[in-house]
């Protein structure tokens, strides 16, 4: 059975400490993949240098490096990243089997990146992270805050999700050309939920959520989203509805 | 009609003619906007020297008070304002973004060469790649 040909789309700011070792774990994956990160750096300060990401076992796993002059947003980066794999200076023939979203940060593992593309190349063409079903260590504060942006986006999009707001996530390529971002912010998370019950509906995308493990640490829980960052979020998603050009 | 010489009145004279002094050192090459400019402060002055011109005005109209009758377009137009202003900062925001994100694939790097972009095989010696 030929290796699951898998883009890693994976926004990047400020995240030099913990990135090589992101990368590394998904070096560890073995041979049943062949996995391509699309690395955009958000404008880091200073920027991600190449060379941190020339480890070990460097075979195993293509990484194709952009930057964002200036730091725009994780949508705006995750957008880049999603048009850069769909490039076909940098997809493979027939473009990939899956694409996943990962986060730098080290919250996500390799194995459930895996575990999503192969979601996908089973049939799926969404395969969403549910943090709940697998072996998380969320803290009760932010299981509260992501209780209740799951009911809001049951609300504004129509979507049951066990699981609204997290960041490993997979699409096949029927998928993937519905996902444009125009939230560069945090809001695109519940745009792109959005895309997903507009797809389901219009070319009866097949959606999954598979159990996936995130890992809290005091690092990632400073950067993550607060209750003043869900208030942001509901800003960016007004204006956008009613501000933006719709096309 | 008599003039009303409040002390609120006179900081809000004092305020007008400051703003204008200051705009005049800092627009002086634009004298239209600055024509504009004195008719609104001595429209606006009038009424604070004269608030029975509003009053009047007002009660023409069906309002209850003079300041009403000042306040409910000047609220309408400063909310319209805000809202294009908004949007017209959203529309930077997304032709700030499309020029960034114009640069981010010219000067994209393949650091590491996945199999696809190495002849069919994984190499060691194809880092830096520049494409």
């Amino acid at each position: 059975m030929p290796a699951v040909r898998i883009a890693v789309l994976m926004p990047a700011f400020n995240e030099a400490g913990r990135l090589t070792a992101t990368v590394d774990e998904l070096r560890s994956l073995g041979a049943g993949a062949a996995i391509t990160v699309f690395l955009v750096d958000d404008g880091s300060d200073p920027p991600i240098d190449a060379k941190t990401l020339d480890g070990r076992d460097r075979d195993k796993v293509g990484v194709v490096l952009a930057r964002h002059a200036v730091n725009l947003g994780q949508g705006a980066a995750l957008e880049t990243a999603r048009r850069l794999a769909l490039d076909p200076r940098f997809a493979p023939p027939g473009g990939f089997d899956a694409y996943v979203t990962m986060d730098a940060d080290g919250q996500h593992r390799g194995v459930d990146v895996l575990a999503l593309a192969e979601a996908i190349a089973s049939g799926a063409d969404v395969a969403l992270g549910d943090r709940f079903a697998g072996d998380s260590n969320v803290p009760s504060s932010r299981r509260a805050l992501l209780g209740a942006a799951r009911v809001f986006e049951r609300v504004a999009t129509g979507e049951r999700l066990s699981d609204a707001h997290n960041g490993l996530r997979a699409f096949g390529p029927r998928a993937i050309a519905a996902m444009r971002i125009r939230h560069n912010r945090m809001a695109h998370a519940t745009e792109l939920t959005h895309a997903i019950a507009r797809s389901r509906g219009e070319a009866g995308l097949h959606v999954v959520e598979v159990p996936v493990s995130v890992r809290y640490t005091e690092a990632s829980l400073a950067k993550g989203q607060s209750a003043s960052g869900a208030v942001a979020i509901l800003v960016d998603l007004v204006q956008g509805f009613f501000l933006k050009d719709h096309r | 009609m008599r003039p009303e010489i409040t002390p609120a009145a006179l900081i809000l004279l004092g305020l007008l003619a400051a703003l204008f002094l200051h705009d005049l050192t800092s627009l002086e090459k634009n004298r239209r906007l600055m024509l504009l400019q004195l008719v609104v402060f001595a429209v606006g002055g009038s009424l604070i020297v004269y608030p029975e011109i509003a009053r009047r005005l007002a009660h023409g109209v069906g309002i209850g008070r003079g300041v009403d009758f000042v306040l409910y377009p000047l609220v309408i137009w400063l909310v319209r304002e805000s809202l294009l202003t908004r949007r017209r900062r959203l529309e930077e925001e997304e032709k700030t973004t499309e020029l960034v994100r114009a640069l981010a694939p010219a000067e994209a790097r393949v650091v590491v060469a996945p199999a696809h972009l190495s002849g069919g095989q994984s190499s060691g010696s194809s880092a830096s790649t520049t494409t």
